[in-house]
C-alpha cells in the first residue's frame, strides 16, 4: 500500500493541473483511504483518520487556489478605451422613466432651499465625530446623565457616529464669530445622517437624518425663534398655521422647547391635532463661550428635528425602514 | 417615570380634566407620553364581608362561603338572607373578615387590557354554584401576594366600591425619565405637585416634616451610641446621615393604602421597612437604605463605624442581588470600618442585608456625587429607582427631614423604636446663591414685555425668594430643591415656562440684507443626482456601517475599518470604505423581487481608516459618487461600455469629457478593492487627475454578492469631480456658416492595438490641420478567433472661413490615414 504522503503527493499534483480540480476529490484513491479507516486496528485509527483528515484539508485549500488561478486566468481583458465592445453598438442608458431621486433627498433639498432663501448658509453634517463636538462643546459634562438620553454607538478610537446634527453647531459658531464680531449675523443650518444605537422596527431606525439651524445675534429672542419656525413651516406646507411647544431639556440650549405645529389641512389635519417637529432653544451660554463667542454681548437660538417624518407625513410612508432598505419596489414609486 | 394623580392631589388641588391638566403640564413642565386610567379596570371591585364560612364537602382545601355585599349586585342568585355565595381556596379566608369580591360578569384586574382578558361568571366548582371570586391582591394587580386574599384593612361599609376605599379611581402619568433629567425634584410626587400647583395659578403649601430642614428628635431611648460616620474624601458625599433603630420586624405591613400607592406606580412592597424607604424616595427623590445595625458593627470590629470613602482596585463587593462586583477607585462605597457593605447610591452589599433574623437596623439618608454615581451605574449596569434619583443630583437639604419622616413612619408602621441620636458628616456642599436679573435682560431674551413685578411674581410662585436690589434689577434664590438653577438663562427659562411659551409672540428677527449663495458643492451634488436620475438610475440611501464579511467579500481590510464596539449587530460593526459594497448587497434581492434590469446610485461618504485624520483630530470624510448596473439577461458587449457610457453621459451634461487608461498594476485602494482591473478603467479629466473607476467586478465578487453576468458599475470621488468641474472654461466655438464634409475611414489593426492608439494617432496628424476635424467611433468588428480587428472612425470636417473642397477633405483623410498607419501598424480597408 502506498504511503499517505505519497497519495498526497500524487493528488496535490493532480488539481495543480486540473481544469476541473474539485473532481480530485471524487478521485478513487482518495475514497480508498477512508474505507482503510475500519480496516485497522481500533487503536491506530486516531492517528490515521487525523492524516486521512489533515490531507483532505490540504486538498480543499489547493483546489481553492487553482481555481482562483483558472477563474482569473478565464479573465478576458478588454479595451478599456474602446466607445463600446466589439461586434457591438453604443450602449444606450435605461429608459429615463425608471430613474428617481430618493425620497429623503429630494425633500431635504426642499427644506435646504427654503432656509436659504431666508438667509440660512447649509452645512452638511459629519457621520464621524469625537466626543468633544457630540458632547463637550455642547456643555454636556462628562459623565452627565443627559449623555445617555442619546444612546451614542463608539469606535474603538472613541470616535462617535454623531447622534445629532448639532456636532455642526461649535464649528459652525466659531466660523461665524469673526461676522458677528463685525457687526454681521450667524444664520446657518446643518443637516445630515445621525444614529442612535437602537433596535430597528417600522418607527425607529439607527440611522436617520436630521436638520439643525442656528442664528445668532445681538438681539435674537425666543420670540424670533418661534417666528422664524413658523415662517419656515408655513413656507412648507404653503399655509398659515398654529404652533405650540411645551419645555423640554437639552443641555446645549436654556430654555429649552419642543415645537408642534397644527397638522396642516394638506396632510388631512383637523384643529387640535399636534405635529411635534423639533427640539429648540435658546443657545445656552456655555456652548456660545465654549466657541469664544461673548454671551454677555450676543445671543442665539438653535433648533434641530428629523427629516424622515416629513417625508413619511408628506407621502403617507408606513415604515421607517423603506429609506435605508434600497428596495426598487418602494424607489420607484417617487417619480420625478 | 410613573405619576399618579391622586397622589399629586393628596399635595395639591387639582380641579381641572384629566385632559386640561395633562396638556396644561405638557405646555408648561414636560411631555406626557401616555395617560392610564386605573378606574375602569376596579369599576365592578366591591368591597364585602365574609358572613359564613365552612370548608366545602369533598375538598380540603376550598372553603364556601357566604358574602355580603349590602345588596349592591342586582345580577346575582342570594339566598334567604340576601348572601351570595362564593367559593374561596385561600387560607387566610375566615367569618367576619372585608374582602375585595369580583362579582361574575367582571374582568380579573390582572388581566385587564389582555388580548382575552379573564371575564368572570357564576358557574359550578364541584357541582356547587361559586358567584365570581374572592381576590388576592396579584388577582387585584396590585403586588405579588399568594399568601391568599387581600384584607380590607378599614372599616368601610359592605358594598362600597373597592376603588373608593383605595383611591383606586386614578390616573396615571407616563412620563421619560430623560425628559426631566435636570430636575431632581420633579422625581418625587410634592416637586411634581408644587409644579402642578404653580402652573394652575395655585399657591403650594409644602408639608410641614418636609419643610422643617432642622428636625428635632423626641423618644430617642439613647439604648446605643450614635453609628460614627466619615466622609473620608469630601467630594464623594455632601452629607450623610444615620440613624440606629430597634425592634425592627420584617413581617409588618405597611397599610394596605401605602402598598397600592406604591405597586401603581411601579414599586413592590415588601415589608412596612422597606415600603417606607420607598415611599418617601417616591414622595420626595431622596433615597433612603436599611443595613443591619449588627451585622455592621460585627464587621466593623464592634461598633458602628460607617465611612464613606472611593472603592479601591480589586476590591469586590457582593451586592444584594446577589451578583459580586468589582470595585474601582471610581466608585463610592460605604464601609463598615474597613469592609465594604454597600456601593454608594446603587445598591447595599449582601453582608449587611436586613432578613428576618434583623433586629436593629441603621437608615442611611445622604447624597453623593453624581458623576460619579453616573459612571458607576454604567459600569456595573445597575438601574435601580434609587440611583436614577441620585443621577439627577439630589440637593442635601433633603437629607434631614426626610431621615426624620422615617423615623416617624417606621414607628408608626412597624413598630420601630429610635435609639441613637442622628449621626452626620458633610461634604462639599453646594448652595443656590443669589441671580440678579432686570426686567430687560428677561424680556430681551424671550421676546416678551413683562414687568419686574410680574417677574417677581412668577418666580415667587414656585418659591424662589426674592430682593428688590434697585427699581430695575431683582436679586432671586432658587429653593434648596432646585438644584438645577445656577445661572440668569435658567431664572428666565422659569419665567418663560411658568408664564408659558405659548403666551410668547412669534416675530421674525431683524435681519442684515445678504443674499446667501448655495454652497457650490452642493450644487453640483444635486445635478449629478438629477443626471443619474435622467439616466434611469435610482438613488438608494445605504447603511453608513456594514458587515465585516461584506469588507472581506470585495477584498477589503477589515483594519481599514473603524469599527464599532457597542453594535447591535454584526451587519452594523464597521464604518465602511466605500460604496460600491452596499449597492452590490442591492442587486441580488431586488432581481429576486422581479426587476431585471437597472441601475442603482448612492452619493455619500465613505471613511476608509487610511484616509488619516483632519487638523482637527477627526476622521477624514470622502465624499463618492457610486453606481452600479445590472441585467438579469446578458446584453450585447460587456456590461463594462453600460457603466462607462453613463460616466460619459453624466461627464459630457456636466461640460467636460473625461478619459479612460487601463489599470496597469495592482491597485491597493480599498474604492478600487470590488473592481477586476482587467476588465475595469481609470476615470481621468482633462488634466490628467484620477477621479475613480469604473469597471466590472471580481468574479469572486460576483460569487459572494449572487451577482447575475451583467454587471458593471463605477465609484468617483466626489471632491476630484468637484475640483475637475471648477477647472472648466467655457468651450463654446462659433458656429460655421460653411457646409461641413464626412469621410468615414475603416483600419484594420492587430486586436491587441485599442481604440484609443487610433485616436492618438489621428490627433497626432491632426495637430497643424486648418479646418475643424470632429472624431467619433462608427464600427468596431472583430471576426471569431481572428488575430485583428476593423475599427472603423469618422471624421468631421468643418471650416470657418469656406466651403471645403474635395481635394482639401482627402487631403486631411491621408494625413490621418498615415499617421494611423505608421503609429498602429494598421492597413486601410
Amino acid at each position: 500500500m502506498q504511503s499517505i504522503d505519497d497519495i498526497s503527493q500524487a493528488l496535490l499534483a493532480k488539481v495543480n493541473t486540473s481544469d476541473a480540480p474539485r473532481d480530485v476529490l471524487k478521485a478513487p484513491e482518495f475514497k480508498e483511504l477512508y474505507n482503510q479507516i475500519t480496516k485497522l486496528d481500533p487503536s491506530e485509527r486516531g492517528g490515521y483518520g487525523k492524516q486521512v483528515n489533515n490531507l483532505k484539508l490540504n486538498l480543499v485549500q489547493a483546489i481553492e487556489l487553482r481555481e482562483a488561478e483558472l477563474e482569473n486566468a478565464a479573465v478576458e481583458p478588454i479595451d478599456v478605451t474602446a466607445p463600446w465592445d466589439v461586434n457591438s453598438h453604443a450602449p444606450g442608458l435605461l429608459p429615463t422613466q425608471y430613474g428617481t431621486q430618493h425620497p429623503l433627498t429630494k425633500e431635504l433639498r426642499v427644506v435646504i432651499d427654503i432656509f436659504t432663501r431666508m438667509g440660512f448658509a447649509a452645512i452638511e453634517s459629519r457621520q464621524i465625530d469625537d466626543d468633544f463636538h457630540m458632547f463637550g462643546a455642547l456643555n454636556f459634562p462628562e459623565n452627565h446623565p443627559a449623555r445617555d438620553g442619546y444612546d451614542t454607538f463608539r469606535t474603538e478610537e472613541n470616535f462617535i457616529p454623531p447622534a445629532h446634527t448639532s456636532t455642526m453647531q461649535h464649528r459652525i459658531l466659531k466660523d461665524g464669530k469673526a461676522k458677528l464680531e463685525s457687526g454681521g449675523q450667524i444664520a446657518a443650518i446643518s443637516y445630515g445622517r445621525v444614529f442612535r444605537n437602537e433596535d430597528v422596527d417600522a418607527t425607529h431606525e439607527h440611522t436617520f437624518y436630521q436638520c439643525e439651524g442656528v442664528f445668532v445675534s445681538e438681539t435674537a429672542t425666543l420670540g424670533d425663534m418661534l417666528g422664524t419656525l413658523r415662517a419656515f413651516f408655513e413656507v412648507y406646507y404653503g399655509q398659515e398655521l398654529k404652533i405650540k411647544t411645551q419645555p423640554a431639556y437639552f443641555p446645549f440650549v436654556e430654555p429649552g422647547l419642543e415645537f408642534a405645529i397644527e397638522k396642516p389641512a394638506t396632510l388631512g389635519g383637523k384643529p387640535g391635532e399636534w405635529l411635534e417637529m423639533l427640539g429648540c432653544g435658546m443657545i445656552h451660554p456655555n456652548v456660545l463661550r465654549a466657541a469664544d463667542i461673548d454671551p454677555e454681548k450676543y445671543q442665539g437660538f438653535a433648533w434641530g428635528g428629523g427629516v424622515e417624518r416629513l417625508v413619511m407625513l408628506k407621502y403617507g410612508i408606513e415604515d421607517l425602514r423603506h429609506f435605508e432598505a434600497g428596495k426598487l419596489a418602494f424607489l420607484r414609486k417617487f417619480k420625478s | 417615570m410613573i405619576i399618579s394623580v391622586n397622589w399629586l392631589k393628596k399635595f395639591t388641588d387639582v380641579e381641572l380634566s384629566i385632559d386640561k391638566l395633562t396638556t396644561l403640564v405638557g405646555a408648561r413642565l414636560v411631555e406626557i407620553e401616555n395617560v392610564v386610567d386605573l378606574s375602569e379596570k376596579y369599576k365592578d371591585v366591591l368591597v364585602v364581608r365574609v358572613i359564613e364560612c365552612a370548608s366545602l364537602e369533598g375538598t380540603d382545601h376550598l372553603n364556601l362561603t357566604k358574602i355580603d355585599d349590602g345588596g349592591v349586585r342586582s345580577d346575582v342568585d342570594r339566598d334567604e338572607n340576601g348572601l351570595v355565595q362564593v367559593i374561596c381556596g385561600a387560607p387566610n379566608v375566615k367569618a367576619g373578615m372585608l374582602a375585595a369580591w369580583l362579582p361574575p360578569a367582571s374582568t380579573v384586574p390582572e388581566s385587564f387590557g389582555d388580548d382575552e382578558p379573564f371575564i368572570l361568571s357564576a358557574k359550578k366548582l364541584r357541582g356547587v354554584i361559586s358567584n365570581g371570586m374572592l381576590a388576592s391582591a396579584k388577582e387585584l394587580d396590585l403586588f405579588d401576594d399568594h399568601t391568599g386574599i387581600l384584607e380590607i384593612d378599614r372599616d368601610v361599609a359592605v358594598g362600597t366600591a373597592f376603588a373608593d376605599v383605595y383611591d383606586l379611581n386614578d390616573y396615571l402619568l407616563d412620563i421619560e425619565n430623560k425628559s426631566l433629567t435636570h430636575r431632581p425634584d420633579t422625581f418625587g410626587v410634592i416637586g411634581f405637585a408644587r409644579e402642578v400647583a404653580a402652573i394652575q395659578g395655585k399657591t403650594f403649601v409644602t408639608p410641614e416634616w418636609l419643610a422643617q430642614l432642622d428636625p428635632t428628635y423626641d423618644n430617642v431611648d439613647g439604648a446605643k451610641e450614635a453609628p460614627c460616620v466619615v466622609i473620608d474624601d469630601p467630594s464623594l458625599s455632601a452629607r450623610y446621615q444615620a440613624v440606629v433603630l430597634s425592634e425592627a420586624d420584617a413581617n409588618r405591613q405597611s397599610p394596605l393604602e401605602v402598598q397600592t400607592y406604591l405597586s401603581r406606580v411601579g414599586v413592590r412592597p415588601i415589608n412596612a421597612v422597606v415600603d417606607v424607604t420607598n415611599y418617601l424616595m417616591m414622595l420626595t427623590g431622596q433615597p433612603l437604605h436599611a443595613f443591619d445595625y449588627d451585622k455592621l458593627v460585627a464587621l466593623a470590629g464592634g461598633k458602628a463605624d460607617i465611612h464613606v470613602r472611593a472603592g479601591r482596585d480589586g476590591e469586590k463587593l457582593e451586592l444584594l442581588d446577589g451578583r459580586t462586583v468589582e470595585l474601582s477607585s471610581d466608585d463610592i462605597v460605604i464601609a463598615a470600618g474597613d469592609i465594604a457593605v454597600g456601593l454608594a447610591g446603587a445598591m447595599g452589599g449582601l453582608n449587611t442585608v436586613i432578613d428576618d433574623s434583623t433586629k436593629n437596623i441603621i437608615i442611611e439618608s445622604a447624597t453623593f456625587n453624581l458623576y460619579k454615581l453616573r459612571a458607576t451605574q454604567m459600569r456595573h449596569g445597575i438601574f435601580s429607582e434609587a440611583i436614577t434619583r441620585f443621577t439627577k443630583g439630589q440637593p442635601s437639604e433633603l437629607a434631614a427631614p426626610v431621615l426624620a419622616e422615617a423615623v416617624r413612619l417606621m414607628g408608626e408602621w412597624a413598630g420601630t423604636k429610635q435609639v441613637s441620636e442622628i449621626a452626620e458628616a458633610r461634604g462639599e456642599e453646594y448652595a443656590n446663591k443669589p441671580i440678579t436679573l432686570t426686567a430687560n435682560r428677561v424680556n430681551g431674551v424671550l421676546g416678551t414685555s413683562l414687568s419686574l413685578t410680574e417677574i417677581d411674581t412668577i418666580l415667587r410662585s414656585v418659591e424662589f425668594a426674592s430682593v428688590e436690589v434697585d427699581d430695575v434689577t431683582l436679586a432671586v434664590a432658587a429653593p434648596y430643591w432646585r438644584a438645577d438653577i445656577h445661572i440668569v438663562e435658567d431664572v428666565i427659562e422659569e419665567v418663560g415656562r411658568l408664564r408659558g411659551f405659548d403666551a410668547i409672540m412669534p416675530t421674525l428677527p431683524l435681519r442684515d440684507f445678504s443674499a446667501i449663495r448655495p454652497a457650490p458643492f452642493d450644487d453640483l451634488r444635486e445635478n449629478i443626482r438629477h443626471l443619474l436620475v435622467r439616466s434611469g438610475a435610482n438613488e438608494v440611501l445605504t447603511y453608513s456601517f456594514v458587515h465585516g464579511d461584506v469588507i472581506t467579500k470585495v477584498g477589503q481590510k477589515v483594519d481599514d475599518s473603524y469599527r464599532i464596539i457597542n453594535s447591535i449587530s454584526p451587519d452594523l460593526q464597521y464604518y465602511r470604505q466605500s460604496l460600491t459594497p452596499s449597492l452590490l448587497g442591492l442587486i441580488h434581492p431586488n432581481i429576486k423581487q422581479g426587476f431585471d434590469n437597472f441601475a442603482i446610485f448612492e452619493i455619500n461618504k465613505v471613511h476608509p481608516k487610511s484616509a488619516g485624520l483632519t487638523d482637527e483630530g477627526v476622521p477624514v470624510e470622502r465624499d463618492v459618487i457610486a453606481l452600479t448596473l445590472a441585467d438579469n439577461k446578458q446584453q450585447s458587449g460587456a456590461a463594462f461600455y453600460h457603466a462607462k457610457a453613463v460616466l460619459e453621459y453624466l461627464a459630457s451634461n456636466l461640460g467636460f469629457t473625461l478619459s479612460f487608461e487601463a489599470i496597469t498594476s495592482d491597485t491597493n485602494q480599498p474604492q478600487t478593492a470590488p473592481f477586476e482591473v482587467r476588465r475595469s478603467a481609470w476615470v481621468m479629466d482633462a488634466q490628467g487627475n484620477n477621479l475613480g473607476i469604473v469597471g466590472e467586478y471580481k468574479k469572486s465578487v460576483g460569487r459572494g454578492f449572487k451577482l447575475p453576468g451583467f454587471v458593471a458599475g463605477f465609484e468617483i470621488d466626489a471632491g476630484s469631480l468637484f475640483a475637475a468641474v471648477c477647472e472648466l472654461k467655457p468651450s463654446y466655438v462659433p458656429l460655421s456658416r460653411y457646409p461641413s464634409t464626412e469621410r468615414d475611414i475603416c483600419f484594420q489593426v492587430d486586436s491587441q492595438i485599442t481604440y484609443r492608439q487610433i485616436i492618438v494617432a489621428v490627433e497626432h496628424a491632426l495637430i497643424n490641420a486648418s479646418p475643424g476635424v470632429e472624431v467619433s467611433p462608427v464600427d468596431l468588428y472583430q471576426p471569431e478567433d481572428a488575430a485583428t480587428k476593423n475599427i472603423t472612425i469618422r471624421l468631421k470636417l468643418t471650416a470657418h472661413d469656406h466651403t471645403l473642397t474635395g481635394d482639401e477633405a482627402n487631403g486631411v483623410v491621408k494625413v490621418v490615414t498615415d499617421s494611423v498607419m505608421a503609429d498602429t501598424g494598421a492597413t486601410v480597408i
